[in-house]
Parts: C-alpha cells; sequence; structure tokens
C-alpha cells in the first residue's frame, strides 16, 4: 500500500481504513507510531503516513545516539574538539541547556555515563559508590560550549537527546502536516507522545496505559488539539534488601530520585513542553503531583 | 536563568519549546550535506635566496553510510630558485657544469655554491578507503602517486584498527611499499666521477664524449617499506596518549644526482669537483611518543620523536601545539618545534685532494649536523554553515653544522655551514 518504502517488512508500515478516517502506523524510534486520520482520500492518508515515516525516521537517524556514525556519534566522539553542527541541532542543544537552567541541572542531557551504571535488566544489583561518583565527573551540561555552528564536549562527556527527540519527532511531523494539509485533523502518537495540530471537534478518545495493568486503559482523555507526552516506564526498577530503586536518576546524586511516580502525562500546547514537564515533574519524586499543579497544566500522575 | 516562581518554568518552556518547534522549519529549508567535506589550501614556502614552493591543495573527503570513508587528494606544487649543490666558497669565482651538460653557471667568489637550475611542477594523487569493520575493528587501504619531472612515485597503503576497553585503547598497524624511479636530467651521475667542463676540450663532441663518462644510462629504483605499529590509550577525560614505532626500509637509488662535493688541497683551494655517492640500502627506526590533552578552552600536545638509522643518521623532535578557543569559532594556535640531527657516517663537506676516495659521501647539508626550529602561529575562524577559514604563518631555521671535520686555509674564511631561513605561510577553507 505504501510503495516508496524500501523495506516495508522492517518498519511495519501499513495504512487501514478505520469508520473515522484512516489509520496509518509503523516502526520507529523503538516505539510503535500511529497517525490517525479523519478524512476519506485515501491518497491523501498515504502522503501523510509517509511524510510522517519519513521525518520520524529522519530523527532517528541524525539524533540516536545508538547509531554509529551520525551526527550525534561524531559529537559523542570528538575527543574535545568542537564539532560543526546545523543549525537544527544547535536549536535542540539550546532548548536541551534551557531545560537543564530550568530544572536547576535535573534535566540534564549528558548523564549518559549514569544511566549506563544503573541498567534495570532484572538484575537485582545497585552500583559501586564510586562507580557512581566516578561517572558524576563526566557529567554536567554546564560544561557544554554551545556556538551558533559548532558544540564543544570536554573529552569524556557525551549527550543523549533521548528524552527529547520522540517529543521532538512528534511536534516537528504533526506541524509539517498540518502545514501541508490545514483543513484535515490528524493525531501523531509516537510510543504514546501525542499531538493533534488542527482541531478537532469532537476531540480524539486517548488511553493511557496504567503502568500495573498493561493491558487496560485506566483513564480516557479526549484531546480536541494540543499534545500529551508521557514520562516513565513500566516494571522498571530494582529491589535490593526490601529497598526499591526507581528508573529516574538524580544525574547531580547519581542516585535514583527518591518516592518518584511511575509514571506522569502531562498535557500541554506542544508535545515537546509536555514530555519535559512530564520529566522535570517525575524529578520532583514526592513533589511531582504539586509541581505540576504549580504549572496549571492538566495531568495524570500514576504511583505504585 | 534565575527564577522567581516555579510557575514560570511552564511559561519558559512554552516559549522554548515553540521557538525550538518554530524555528526548525526555516533550517530544513537548507539541507546540510553532511557526508562531502571539501579542503582547498594555498601554501607558500620561501627559503631566504633559495627554493620557492607553492603549493595546491585539494582534499575531498566522502562517507558512504555510516562505516565507509573516501578521501581523495589532490597536491600541485611549482619549485623555483636555488638549492646548495654541496660545493664549498671560495676566494674566485666558481663555474659550474650544469647537470644536463648543457652549459654552465658561474658563482660568486665568497658565495655559497647554490644550483640555480632547480625548478620543478609535481603533482600527487592519492586516495584512501576506510571502513569500519564494526565497533572493535577499522581497516583502511590508499593508493599514492606522485610524478615530477625526472621522478615517479607510486605506492599502496594498508591499516588495521582494533580498538578495546570502550575504546578506551586503539592499537593501529600500518604498512606501506613505494616504488620510486628516478630518471635525472642528464643521467645518474657515476659515483664520484669528477665534473668535466667543456672549456677543457678542443671540440663539443669531445666534451659530450667526456660527459657522457661521467653518466650511467637509464634511470633507476628505491623500494621503500614501512611499517607501524601504534597504541593510542585514552588515560582520563582530558588526556590521551600515543605511542608509535616505525621501522622503514629502504633499497635503490638514494643518490641525489644533483649534489656535488669540492675536492680541495690543504690551503683550501677547491682543485674539482666530484658526484656524490651514498649506499643503496638504508634501515630506520623510529619511536613517537605523544600526549594530547583537553584544556578549559583549548588543546595542547607535546610530542618527541626518536629515530636513528644505519647510516648512523639519529635525530631528536620535540614539537607542542597549543591551541586557544577565543570563542567557540575562533582559536589561535602556537607550535614550536625543535630538530636535532646528527651526520650519516658518509657526510663530509668536503673530500681532500689525496686522499682515498671514500666508496660514499656526500656534502648534503640535510643529512649533516643539524639542528632546525619552527616557530608557527596559526588561526581559525568557523563560519556559519559548517565552514572554516584558517591561517597559518610559520618560520623555519635550519642550523647546519660542521660534524668535526678540520677546516683548511681559506675555507676558514668562508661560512660552510650557512644558516637555511624559510617562511611557510597557507591559507585554508573547509566547506
Amino acid at each position: 500500500m505504501v510503495a516508496n518504502s524500501s523495506n516495508p517488512q522492517a518498519n511495519n508500515i501499513s495504512l487501514q481504513p478505520r469508520e473515522w478516517g484512516f489509520l496509518g502506523s509503523f516502526t520507529a524510534m523503538a516505539s510503535p507510531c500511529e497517525v490517525l486520520m479523519a478524512l476519506d482520500d485515501q491518497h491523501i492518508a498515504e502522503q501523510m503516513l509517509q511524510l510522517a515515516f519519513q521525518e520520524a525516521k529522519r530523527i532517528e537517524q541524525k539524533f540516536s545516539r545508538f547509531i554509529e556514525g551520525n551526527l550525534i556519534w561524531h559529537v559523542n566522539h570528538a575527543n574535545g574538539v568542537a564539532k560543526p553542527i546545523d543549525a537544527e541541532t544547535v536549536h535542540l542543544l539550546q532548548f536541551a541547556q534551557q531545560c537543564y537552567q530550568l530544572s536547576d541541572g535535573a534535566f540534564d542531557i549528558s548523564a549518559c555515563p549514569l544511566m549506563s551504571l544503573w541498567r534495570f535488566d532484572g538484575k537485582h544489583s545497585v552500583p559501586k559508590h564510586i562507580d557512581i561518583t566516578g561517572a558524576i565527573e563526566h557529567v554536567g551540561l554546564s560544561q557544554m560550549t554551545l556556538s551558533d555552528s559548532h558544540v564543544y564536549l570536554p573529552s569524556g562527556m557525551s549527550i543523549d537527546l533521548g528524552g527529547i527527540g520522540k517529543e521532538y519527532a512528534v511536534d516537528k511531523t504533526a506541524q509539517m502536516i498540518a502545514k501541508q494539509w490545514p483543513d484535515h485533523s490528524v493525531l501523531v502518537n509516537f510510543g504514546g507522545d501525542i499531538a493533534c495540530p488542527i482541531t478537532k471537534s469532537d476531540g480524539w478518545q486517548v488511553g493511557i496505559e496504567n503502568p500495573q495493568q498493561l493491558d487496560n486503559a485506566a483513564a480516557l482523555l479526549t484531546i480536541r488539539q494540543g499534545a500529551l507526552a508521557t514520562s516513565g516506564t513500566t516494571r522498571r526498577y530494582i529491589e535490593v534488601e526490601g529497598k526499591r530503586y526507581g528508573h529516574i536518576i538524580n544525574p547531580k546524586t547519581g542516585y535514583p530520585v527518591e518516592q518518584a511516580p511511575l509514571s506522569v502525562t502531562v498535557l500541554a500546547p506542544n508535545c515537546v513542553m509536555a514530555g519535559m514537564l512530564a520529566t522535570m515533574s517525575m524529578l520532583k519524586g514526592s513533589d511531582a503531583e504539586a509541581f505540576l499543579q504549580q504549572q496549571g497544566v492538566d495531568f495524570n500522575v500514576f504511583r505504585g | 536563568m534565575q527564577l522567581t516562581s516555579t510557575q514560570s518554568i511552564a511559561s519558559a518552556l512554552a516559549l522554548a519549546s515553540c521557538s525550538l518547534i518554530g524555528q526548525t522549519q526555516a533550517a530544513e529549508t537548507v539541507p546540510a550535506n553532511d557526508d562531502w567535506k571539501v579542503d582547498a589550501a594555498i601554501m607558500y614556502y620561501g627559503e631566504q635566496d633559495r627554493v620557492q614552493a607553492v603549493e595546491a591543495i585539494g582534499n575531498v573527503q566522502k562517507a558512504f553510510g555510516d562505516s565507509s570513508l573516501l578521501d581523495l587528494k589532490i597536491v600541485v606544487d611549482s619549485l623555483t630558485g636555488a638549492s646548495a649543490s654541496g660545493a664549498v666558497a671560495q676566494a674566485q669565482s666558481q663555474t659550474f657544469t650544469r647537470p644536463s651538460g648543457k652549459g654552465e653557471y658561474t658563482v660568486k667568489a665568497g658565495d655559497t655554491p647554490l644550483d640555480d637550475t632547480f625548478h620543478d611542477t609535481r603533482v600527487q594523487l592519492s586516495a584512501n578507503w576506510q571502513e569500519i569493520l564494526n565497533q572493535d575493528w577499522t581497516t583502511n587501504v590508499g593508493m599514492y602517486a606522485s610524478k615530477e619531472f625526472d621522478y615517479l612515485s607510486m605506492g599502496l597503503n594498508a591499516g588495521i584498527e582494533r580498538s578495546f576497553n570502550k575504546n578506551n585503547t586503539t592499537i593501529a598497524l600500518s604498512g606501506a611499499f613505494t616504488n620510486d624511479v628516478v630518471d635525472p636530467v642528464g643521467g645518474r651521475p657515476v659515483a664520484l666521477a669528477e665534473m668535466v667542463f667543456s672549456a677543457d676540450y678542443n671540440s663539443d663532441a669531445e666534451y659530450q664524449a667526456a660527459f657522457d663518462q661521467t653518466r650511467l644510462n637509464g634511470d633507476d629504483t628505491k623500494q621503500t617499506t614501512d611499517v607501524m605499529i601504534g597504541v593510542t590509550q585514552i588515560l582520563n577525560r582530558n588526556w590521551l596518549m600515543q605511542a608509535n614505532y616505525g621501522l622503514s626500509s629502504v633499497s635503490g637509488y638514494m643518490t641525489d644526482p644533483y649534489k656535488i662535493l669540492s675536492e680541495v688541497d690543504l690551503n683550501g683551494l677547491t682543485q674539482g669537483y666530484r658526484y656524490e655517492n651514498r649506499p643503496d640500502s638504508r634501515l630506520k627506526h623510529s619511536v613517537f611518543l605523544m600526549t594530547k590533552g583537553a584544556l578549559d578552552s583549548g588543546v595542547v600536545d607535546f610530542s618527541y620523536r626518536y629515530s636513528t638509522d644505519d647510516w648512523d643518521i639519529t635525530s631528536h623532535t620535540l614539537e607542542t601545539h597549543y591551541r586557544y578557543y577565543f570563542s567557540p569559532s575562533f582559536y589561535g594556535q602556537l607550535h614550536l618545534r625543535y630538530y636535532q640531527q646528527q651526520a650519516a657516517e658518509f657526510y663530509q663537506p668536503f673530500l681532500m685532494v689525496g686522499d682515498a676516495l671514500p666508496e660514499y659521501a656526500s656534502a648534503d647539508y640535510r643529512i649533516g649536523d643539524m639542528t632546525a626550529y619552527t616557530i608557527g602561529l596559526k588561526f581559525g575562524q568557523r563560519l556559519s554553515g559548517g565552514h572554516e577559514m584558517t591561517y597559518r604563518l610559520e618560520y623555519y631555521q635550519q642550523n647546519p653544522d660542521n660534524n668535526g671535520t678540520e677546516i683548511p686555509g681559506q675555507l676558514q674564511n668562508y661560512d660552510l655551514f650557512p644558516s637555511v631561513k624559510a617562511i611557510v605561510a597557507q591559507v585554508s577553507y573547509s566547506f
């Protein structure tokens, strides 16, 4: 059905008619991705799906830190040499810097050395304290120097845009679709991060998963326009001697945030903002709800 | 950014996120061609009163996917000027037969004899293919060719790199083979043959016959095999170090066909000139140690190279570069280099009349005792769109020394080991 994809099997692209329009789906950024299109014209639906797929793949290829040889890989292997980067990357890194400052250092895209110590792979072990203090030395976005065309990271540091990339891809895709087809309502959903750029009069029904009961939608939201994003993943904790360590790591201490919610879903005008508020609230631990209330946004918090 | 209330986080994020998503629309209209990289440079090298060279360098790198890189380079240089022939200065003017045998040139009394027939254009081409096989292994293969009027050099090289220890340690092994063909203007001189002069003969034919007696027919070749093994170790977040050992074996024609030696008597008076001769094999070992560090707003490296060979040439090189970023898009770099060399065993500044002729002899100051230093400055300016301009200016001085030879008679009046001073200027543009 989608002719232009080079390898439709691996990406599982499909387009299916529904009573309200078309459901397009594919796999990108290690997540199931969907585009819900309230329209009758299958040709337009194919074009929208193709656009969404290509944009998701483009952003994944460019910014995933797991793809050897891409832009992020070069930045992370620069060994203390300033690397040329394009305007899009400059803007993303500027945004990451702003989030770092707004969260007082709690949201840090340079925290990978710490994250890799805390593996939530089911083996019950807490990293050694000396390893944690060693890793913290290589963490701290304030050490990144950013110009209009270059980024400089001290040798040994690396960055991971995973905390922004998927939401950014959702917003970019939604924006491109809305620009090209301003008269059609569309919902872009990449792995649970969602944007609806054009108002749908009767709204989209969005189910929010309960992390403890994955198969049932625990809450149902109606979105007419805007975005939502969820922070927190399921079953990711380790338990040692009765103490449960959650998966949200405070980059300043190197240890998991205590009493962090299992998941937080936030509604906001765009997906990047929703995702960042959700992440920042997770980092607040027991104060997650209070923090979100102060921000004046709609949200949903699950605690175990 | 100091915040007065937590609620402003949402407003600040709203602004920042809109700016992020809004601005990228414009960025999209200028597609960045990430996988091409082109460098162009022009370099001037000028020795005071001697060789001048202008060199144009073009380099293209093209990435194919994430794991393959093609690197193509072309260098065209044009050399003019004069270089020291090896003969010594005299109180009288001196006349030399040109290497071609056709014509003569005269050097003024008291001057170091320079051969001014030196001019050539050289074209060098090289291609290198690098392939990242997986996270641990990288390989490369390359070809090289260089052509000038009297010289053709062609080579192949290959290397393999293995990373260990989460890329903190890299071991590299590489090898190269080069074949050179030398076809000097006027033919290769017979080893230590005496220079003949047309004025000593009654006819052109007689002179030509005598000149031909000093020459060998045809070209000659030289083969070079290089092997290098190196280790690069990341020491901590700011420092890395590298150690290399290199072995180079050369066999074939290594004599410089344009270099001569004066044959002087006990008063230092030149009685004649002989063409030099060098051994036809050379085995060279070198060790290189380098450490490189990232500073708060700069990069510094220090290196030391020790080299020794079976011609008894031993050298030590100390070098450092210090780069300072005045801003993320503008840097200045200081370069200092000190070099010290001990002469080849067959180096001698002149031959003595009456002494038995040695098998090998050369008065080429480049293989004599010498110290040299370089002081350089470089500035780099990053422009929009990932382009970069760099400017380099260096001063280079070679100070040849006497290797312990006793200087007879009038030769003591002259500087037999004059310094060579040179300027290097280069402008490069990368895009």
